[in-house]
């Protein structure tokens, strides 16, 4: 912990960052916050946020990179919040010069629950490197159920959604202005539980954007897991793309270009 | 009572150029194909969303066919190279949710495949009533 409060400090001080987004515990309570040169103090109170005590930082940067669209800020990062800044780069969210890293790698423990296959970022300033997990056992499951039982659990799911936006609101890669989920003409209104293509409408749009942080997930009222979802969906891409999300080096979106050269065949009927 | 056949609803969205154009020649040649598809034109089939697809199965239709002109022959040179990406992504996306594979299926027709275009509906129409009634309707009307 001191190495990481030595370099947040250090930034700080010497005025290379506006200020460092990381966490704080407040009435024994971890919490997002935006550390200032102002208040210095309080870099001893800074903490490496426990696993099921996570918040969006990503979105939170974004908020403050809008405001003040010259400053340089700091970031806590995980793997996963990396990830979110690469792929946030590539869609023009945020501008690379002025974001700096302040890196967290993941307890094994932590990873594991993730199923997550790059728990570290490129720069480590606490925590160890672990195993990657490279295969979700989740994914498998359900991809080795016939069709009609995949279907009903699914659709299982999908009913006990309470509409709540929840996934949306929380999801770091969100930043859309206009949401489909909330158009009329793609959704219906007023239904409580929603369209059974609900989810899926989300999945779509998650494809090779969903940076696997599992946030909508703990963040769901229902349970849905969502995820698992969403995780099919990047495999997918990179199956058909080759497209890994949130590497730095995957290029351009397969969404966001049509291509030089259509290299997917058609399905036969 | 003799039970009716199922008798199943099928959406087309067929790019203007192309495979709308090729329904055209099927008709002015008088070949027949069943009459249970809709069909939506648009200009180019790299405009049809996933969403409309979505939309479409939710809204109770059975099956999707999306037609666009061959690679290499788009009006707008590469917009199909878009409808392949996402169709082919949805097409792997609904089968592991469990949606019966093939219910949504793209093919490539071009203006002068009248025939190819009487023949792709004609099977893809079968195929659906095989497949029965889409387990997406079965679920929004139970709900």
């Amino acid at each position: 912990m001191d190495r990481l409060r030595d370099k947040v400090r250090k930034l700080l001080k010497e005025g290379k960052v506006a200020g460092y987004l990381g966490y704080i515990i407040k009435d024994s309570h971890p919490l997002p916050h935006l550390f200032t040169p102002e208040r210095l103090e309080e870099v001893d109170r800074a903490i490496v946020a426990p696993g099921d005590a996570r918040y969006p930082l990503d979105k939170l940067l974004q908020q403050l990179a809008g405001a003040s669209p010259e400053a340089t800020f700091a970031v806590q990062v995980r793997g996963c919040d990396e990830r979110g800044l690469n792929e946030l780069y590539k869609w023009d969210q945020l501008d690379p010069e002025k974001v700096v890293l302040v890196g967290v790698a993941c307890p094994q423990e932590q990873a594991d629950y993730c199923e997550c296959a790059g728990p570290w970022p490129s720069v480590i300033d606490y925590g160890e490197k672990c195993q990657p997990v490279t295969q979700s056992r989740r994914v498998s499951r359900i991809e080795a159920l016939p069709g009609a039982e995949a279907f009903q659990e699914w659709l299982g799911h999908f009913q006990k959604c309470v509409k709540c936006y929840g996934c949306r609101d929380i999801c770091p890669m969100c930043f859309c202005k206009e949401c489909s989920l909330e158009h009329p003409d793609l959704m219906s209104t007023g239904l409580v539980p929603p369209d059974t293509i609900f989810q899926l409408v989300r999945a779509i749009h998650m494809a090779g954007r969903c940076i696997d942080c599992g946030l909508c997930e703990e963040n769901c009222p229902a349970d849905i897991p969502l995820r698992v979802l969403y995780k099919k969906g990047n495999a997918l891409v990179k199956d058909l793309f080759g497209y890994d999300t949130g590497s730095p080096e995957a290029g351009v979106s397969p969404w966001k270009m049509l291509g030089e050269e259509a290299t997917l065949e058609t399905k036969p009927m | 009572m003799a039970e009716k056949e199922f008798e199943p609803k099928i959406i087309g969205f067929f790019c203007n150029w192309c495979t709308y154009a090729g329904a055209d020649l099927a008709g002015v040649s008088r070949l027949q194909y069943p009459p249970n598809i809709r069909v939506i034109r648009v200009m180019c089939s790299g405009t049809v969303s996933p969403h409309h697809v979505l939309r479409a199965f939710q809204k109770g239709a059975d099956g999707v066919l999306i037609g666009g002109c061959h690679i290499g022959d788009c009006h707008y040179l590469r917009g199909n190279f878009m409808t392949i990406k996402r169709m082919r992504f949805l097409q792997d996306l609904l089968k592991f949710t469990g949606y019966k594979e093939g219910r949504l299926h793209l093919e490539w027709i071009s203006a002068a495949e009248g025939p190819k275009f009487a023949q792709v509906v004609r099977e893809f129409t079968e195929k659906i009533k095989k497949l029965g009634p889409s387990r997406l309707k079965l679920a929004a009307r139970a709900a």
